[in-house]
């Protein structure tokens, strides 16, 4: 610590710190453009010009860093006029078209000329001019504007890894932009519109809609990933016209991912439904709250318990899901679950009570060694992947056991590619590694029998090194080994990983709740708080098997939600009574629904999400819910009480949470559970192809999914056919063919494109569409007939589409 | 990831470049940018084109952005197609005031072009403006290639063009 | 002595006859006051009336949609919306003034910076429904086209002023 003095104040600073972070330490304001407090200094801009006492000329304070008793000045003459003199400079080329500017009004070139710049200009020659760029539908250019701040080019290359602006050109004829026109594609570059301090950068979807002095702010969380990522929501109205970040160090630091700022124009979507509507005799007619709740309830108290089902998407709120499954145990079932998108869940009674990162955010970070299994870290919870990044950077080593070779822009150490049983026998592989050096470890002998046909290879042995030798490791399952046929065994072995090299192992879900889902109880074996249950109720994926007279989705669309689309649509259509609680229609909820109670979305409802690292946060509704929608925790409380069951009366979400907390405790942030020795066998797939499927990042559900900004992007994976060239020249197969794929219960005919990420013998095909929810799980062996004929078929439908 | 660019670079291209980048630490492979962007545009008849900067980012494993950026920023670099001799006269402080306009008048007329940055209908020359090159001593200057030619008149620039192919 | 001549100017009504020479000299005096509504009195360039929204000589709507009007209503009459235009410029796709709230302070015409928002010199009109009170943006562009000469002409009047 140094002590320093600023304007007459007496501060202590860090050891390095530059003057301008002590002083936004004291509270000092310092004019700025270029510096951010999480990018590198730059000192371009010089607006930060302050008075150190024995210097001759004015420093900048994002680059001069504190020296023991240094005296600065910020309000002198010197520093004023040296003030004056950048603004005026700045504003040379700047044009004055402020009122067409979305940027007016929340303008850090506004505001600082205000403050430090003088009334006029002496320059009266003709101003600049700047061809705009095209940054792809979220980002709207208008590059005249452009002060040179360098702060996006800093962003792209230090934050989002790719460096993708640049400034070319120099002096008056320096240009900020791509050179050569492309999307700016990364999963966080909707930050630069943060970053930009003049309108230069501006959000497209939100262009020209509001000012920001009309808008109402409300604080809240995003939903499409389990970081939870803290929001501030801009409301007009009714209507919610954007989403910032809001600055948390411990979760998103001061980023929010494309899809958690984009996703709301999805709320506003034409899908939405207005009314209760019930569907008679294949009609649907809008009806009375009060018709369609008596309708429901008559329905479902109709039919015998274990004939009922409760199905609920990862993205509901802790309210929601506590409601929901005091509803099902209410009317005597536990044929519950919130687990759609898993196929294998035969160690459910074992794993722990949440599945969650095992630490916080910020020790996530911390970790010398990871080890990611079945994960694209990058696009399914961006906010991580950032943190990975860091980590990469800094040194720590990464290593990857992926089907597909997604792109990390940091290197990595070790990669290790392949289908469904490559993905297991590698990690069989780096288990029988650490075994062998650990002998003694209790449960060798189980281990040794299942391993026994296992060979490990030197990347196996080098990433065993990485995990034992380093301080803090981490191994991660993310969400592509949640899907997996044989997750279970993923589990095992990972933990069995864990607890030989002392790695912690990290559970990433799918879903902006899927730990409050866990804690809630929306479960077939355990009730809240992961009591344990008398009886097991039918998970979801058996629910598709047996015969279910009434069904209760809650925040889902069953055909594009889960892994097995046409399953569940069969089971949906054999029901005597579907209910669909479900802020969007669609053709599907069409088909198989009997009922649509509309519901808000996150956006607009009270709730309570819990993250990854067990941190409950709570936020108030931004907007009053769509037409005569309701929040859910509303619905479900009122459908208890039309049932006539005990327990339903809360008049807030408060109520509900007082509740939750006396049966759920803190979460505990540990995965390791007792692992029952996995069958590593069915590693040898089929001869042939073998199909591995994801859910992209703008497909993760129904609010993204109709955010029509983010379905323009290149990150919205269309519905086609993915292999790389080899396995394309082997099946005789050309970019844009059209192929009928044939894989477990049916075909459909797609469009093949060529992607050299897709590993040899594989395809890649994209869940998440309704397109492709007549194939069932997109695992196992499949089939690729050539068919003649236009690329235009209806299969070759982009996900942007649907 | 689109095509490979690498293609475009020759042979000798490539062991030069390898040359600089010897001289850098092994994971500061972007320092070469610039010898490299001399040496392809030497390739390349004295100009650079998108491709090529995009094969030089390829083949020094950096963004092509990277490459644009610095190819951009320094006025020795050329985007478009220049003549075999780029004549860049100084027309700088010194050499302005010992007549370089005269001598920028009489090398248009002698080359025929109207004008900064055109190239002789035959393609032998192309004239630039060039900032002060250090030879003021000398002045009025220009350069051509990599030779300097001090103290200029109508009549030596004459006999300077002649002796050129 | 100030008693008396108090006494002697009540006796001989003089404060009567002061008044009766006011009222016989403004009987003869120019007329001050017209014929409303036959007669008009003439209106300053800077008069505030009704508002009106006006065009480019071209016929573009001169509004961007900037909202400064908006935000310096002290009123706040004036409700806008806006959005992108099919060639991307900045348009409003509503602009509404509530003529019972409006103060007719002029701050909007002040605040305006392509001289967009204005206020004419019509200061006669009534509503006979609820509702009416609200002048709608097609309302306030038939305005200014109907007003645009006179208009035009009151701003170069006060140009050297402003």
């Amino acid at each position: 610590m140094v002590s320093i003095e600023i304007d007459g104040k007496q501060i202590k600073a860090n050891d390095g710190a530059m003057v301008i972070e002590a002083a936004d330490d004291a509270g000092i304001s310092i004019p700025r453009f270029c510096y951010h407090k999480k990018l590198s200094v730059a000192a371009n801009c010089r607006m930060c010009l302050v008075h150190v006492e024995k210097a001759r000329k004015p420093l900048p304070a994002c680059a001069t860093p504190v020296t023991e008793g240094m005296k600065i000045f910020t309000r002198t003459p010197l520093a004023l006029q040296a003030q004056k003199g950048v603004m005026e400079f700045l504003l040379i080329n700047h044009p004055l078209d402020c009122p067409i500017c979305d940027q007016g009004g929340e303008c850090e070139l506004q505001d600082v000329a205000m403050g430090y710049g003088s009334g006029l200009s002496r320059y009266c020659e003709g101003k600049r001019v700047v061809e705009d760029k095209n940054l792809g539908p979220l980002i709207a250019t208008e590059m005249t504007r452009c002060i040179h701040c360098t702060r996006c080019v800093r962003f792209g290359e230090e934050i989002a890894g790719i460096k993708e602006l640049g400034a070319t050109g120099r002096g008056e004829h320096m240009k900020i932009g791509t050179y050569v026109e492309k999307t700016v594609d990364s999963e966080l570059s909707g930050n630069v519109i943060d970053l930009c301090p003049v309108g230069a950068l501006t959000s497209k979807p939100f262009r020209y809609r509001a000012r920001a002095w009309e808008m109402r702010q409300a604080d809240s969380i995003a939903p499409h990933d389990c970081v939870g990522s803290n929001i501030h929501i801009h409301t007009k109205g009714r209507e919610v016209l954007r989403v910032v970040p809001r600055d948390n160090e411990a979760v998103n630091e001061t980023w929010i991912s494309d899809r958690d700022r984009f996703s709301y124009e999805g709320i506003h979507s034409a899908d939405r439904v207005e009314k209760p509507r019930i569907k008679e005799s294949g009609r649907w007619t809008e009806v009375s709250w009060e018709h369609a709740l008596a309708f429901v309830g008559d329905k479902l108290k109709a039919l015998p318990a274990d004939k009922l089902g409760f199905v609920a998407g990862p993205s509901c709120t802790s309210e929601e899901y506590y409601l929901f499954q005091k509803l099902a145990r209410a009317l005597g079932t536990d044929n519950i679950d919130y687990r759609l998108r898993q196929l294998d869940i035969s160690d459910q009674a074992q794993v722990a009570i949440s599945q969650t990162l095992g630490q916080t955010i910020e020790e996530f970070e911390q970790n010398n060694a990871f080890l990611l299994v079945g994960s694209n870290l990058r696009k399914d919870q961006p906010i991580l992947g950032h943190r990975l990044r860091k980590a990469g950077l800094r040194g720590a080593s990464v290593s990857l056991i992926n089907s597909m070779d997604h792109e990390f822009r940091f290197p990595v150490a070790n990669k290790l590619l392949g289908g469904a049983g490559d993905l297991i026998r590698n990690l069989a592989g780096v288990t029988k590694e650490l075994l062998a050096q650990n002998a003694s470890y209790k449960r060798s002998k189980d281990l040794s029998d299942v391993l026994s046909g296992i060979e490990a290879n030197d990347t196996h042995r080098s990433i065993a090194k990485a995990l034992s030798s380093a301080n803090k490791a981490t191994v991660i399952l993310g969400n592509q080994a949640n899907y997996h046929p044989q997750s279970s065994t993923i589990r095992a072995l990972a933990a069995a990983i864990c607890e030989l090299s002392g790695a912690k192992l990290s559970i990433v879900t799918d879903g902006g709740n899927s730990v409050g889902a866990q804690l809630m109880g929306v479960l077939p074996h355990r009730g809240p708080g992961g009591k344990k249950l008398s009886k097991t109720g039918l998970s979801f994926n058996e629910m598709l098997t047996t015969s279910i007279k009434g069904l209760v989705v809650m925040g889902a669309e069953l055909d594009a939600d889960t892994l097995t689309g046409s399953s569940a649509l069969e089971t949906a259509k054999h029901a005597e009574i579907v209910v669909s609680i479900t802020p969007f229609s669609s053709a599907a909820i069409e088909k198989y629904a009997h009922v649509m109670l509309p519901v808000g979305t996150f956006a607009e409802t009270s709730g309570t999400y819990i993250n990854t690292e067990g941190r409950w946060q709570s936020f108030e509704g931004a907007v009053q819910p769509y037409a005569e929608s309701r929040p859910a925790w509303k619905v479900l409380r009122v459908l208890g009480n039309v049932m006539k069951l005990d327990g339903f009366d809360y008049f807030s979400t408060e109520e509900v949470m007082d509740e939750i907390k006396e049966h759920v405790g803190h979460v505990e942030l540990n995965n390791l559970f007792e692992w029952e020795a996995p069958a590593v066998t069915g590693l040898n797939g089929s001869n042939g192809l073998e199909m591995i499927g994801d859910v992209p990042i703008y497909s993760v559900d129904a609010i993204v999914r109709r955010a029509a900004a983010l379905q323009g992007t290149t990150d919205a994976v269309s519905s086609c056919v993915y292999l790389n060239s080899n396995a394309a020249s082997k099946q005789g197969l050309m970019d844009s063919d059209t192929v009928s794929v044939v894989h477990q219960s049916g075909s459909i005919s797609m469009t093949v494109k060529l992607d050299n990420r897709v590993p040899d013998g594989c395809i890649f095909l994209p869940s998440g569409a309704s397109t492709t929810d007549s194939l069932g799980a997109p695992f196992g062996s499949v089939k690729l007939d050539k068919l003649a004929g236009s690329i235009n078929d209806q299969g070759a439908i982009g996900a942007a589409n649907v | 990831m689109s095509e490979s660019k690498l293609d475009l670079l020759t042979a000798a291209s490539k062991a030069e470049i390898d040359q600089w980048v010897a001289k850098y630490p092994a994971d500061k492979k972007q320092s070469a940018t610039m010898p490299a962007l001399r040496i392809v545009q030497d390739q390349n008849e004295g100009y650079l084109t998108q491709d090529l900067m995009d094969a030089i980012a390829e083949y020094l494993g950096i963004p092509a952005i990277s490459v644009y950026e610095v190819a951009t920023f320094y006025s020795m670099y050329e985007h478009k197609p220049v003549g075999k001799h780029k004549i860049c006269v100084c027309t700088n402080v010194s050499c302005m005031l010992r007549g370089s306009d005269e001598i920028v008048a009489h090398l248009k007329k002698k080359i025929n072009v109207n004008g900064w940055r055109e190239v002789s209908a035959d393609g032998r020359f192309s004239l630039k403006e060039v900032e002060c090159l250090g030879a003021c001593a000398g002045a009025p200057m220009m350069q051509i290639g990599r030779e300097y030619h001090e103290n200029l008149t109508p009549e030596k620039i004459d006999k300077i063009l002649e002796s050129l192919d | 002595m100030e008693s008396v001549t108090r006494y002697v100017k009540s006796l001989f009504l003089w404060e009567l006859l002061k008044g009766l020479g006011v009222t016989g000299r403004y009987l003869f005096a120019r007329k001050i006051t017209v014929q409303y509504p036959e007669e008009k009195t003439p209106l300053s360039n800077r008069f505030r009336g009704l508002h009106a929204l006006r065009r480019y000589p071209n016929g573009e709507e001169r509004c961007i949609a900037c909202k400064l009007c908006e935000a310096v209503c002290p009123a706040l009459a004036i409700t806008i919306e806006s959005e992108p235009r099919a060639d991307g410029t900045r348009r409003t796709t509503r602009y509404d003034i509530d003529l019972f709230k409006c103060i007719y302070c002029g701050f909007c015409e002040e605040s305006c910076p392509v001289d967009s928002i204005v206020e004419t010199k019509e200061f006669e009109y009534t509503f006979e429904k609820r509702g009416e009170n609200i002048m709608t943006k097609e309302m306030l562009l038939a305005m200014g086209d109907k007003y645009e000469e006179q208009l035009a002409a009151d701003r170069l009047e006060d140009a050297p002023y402003r």
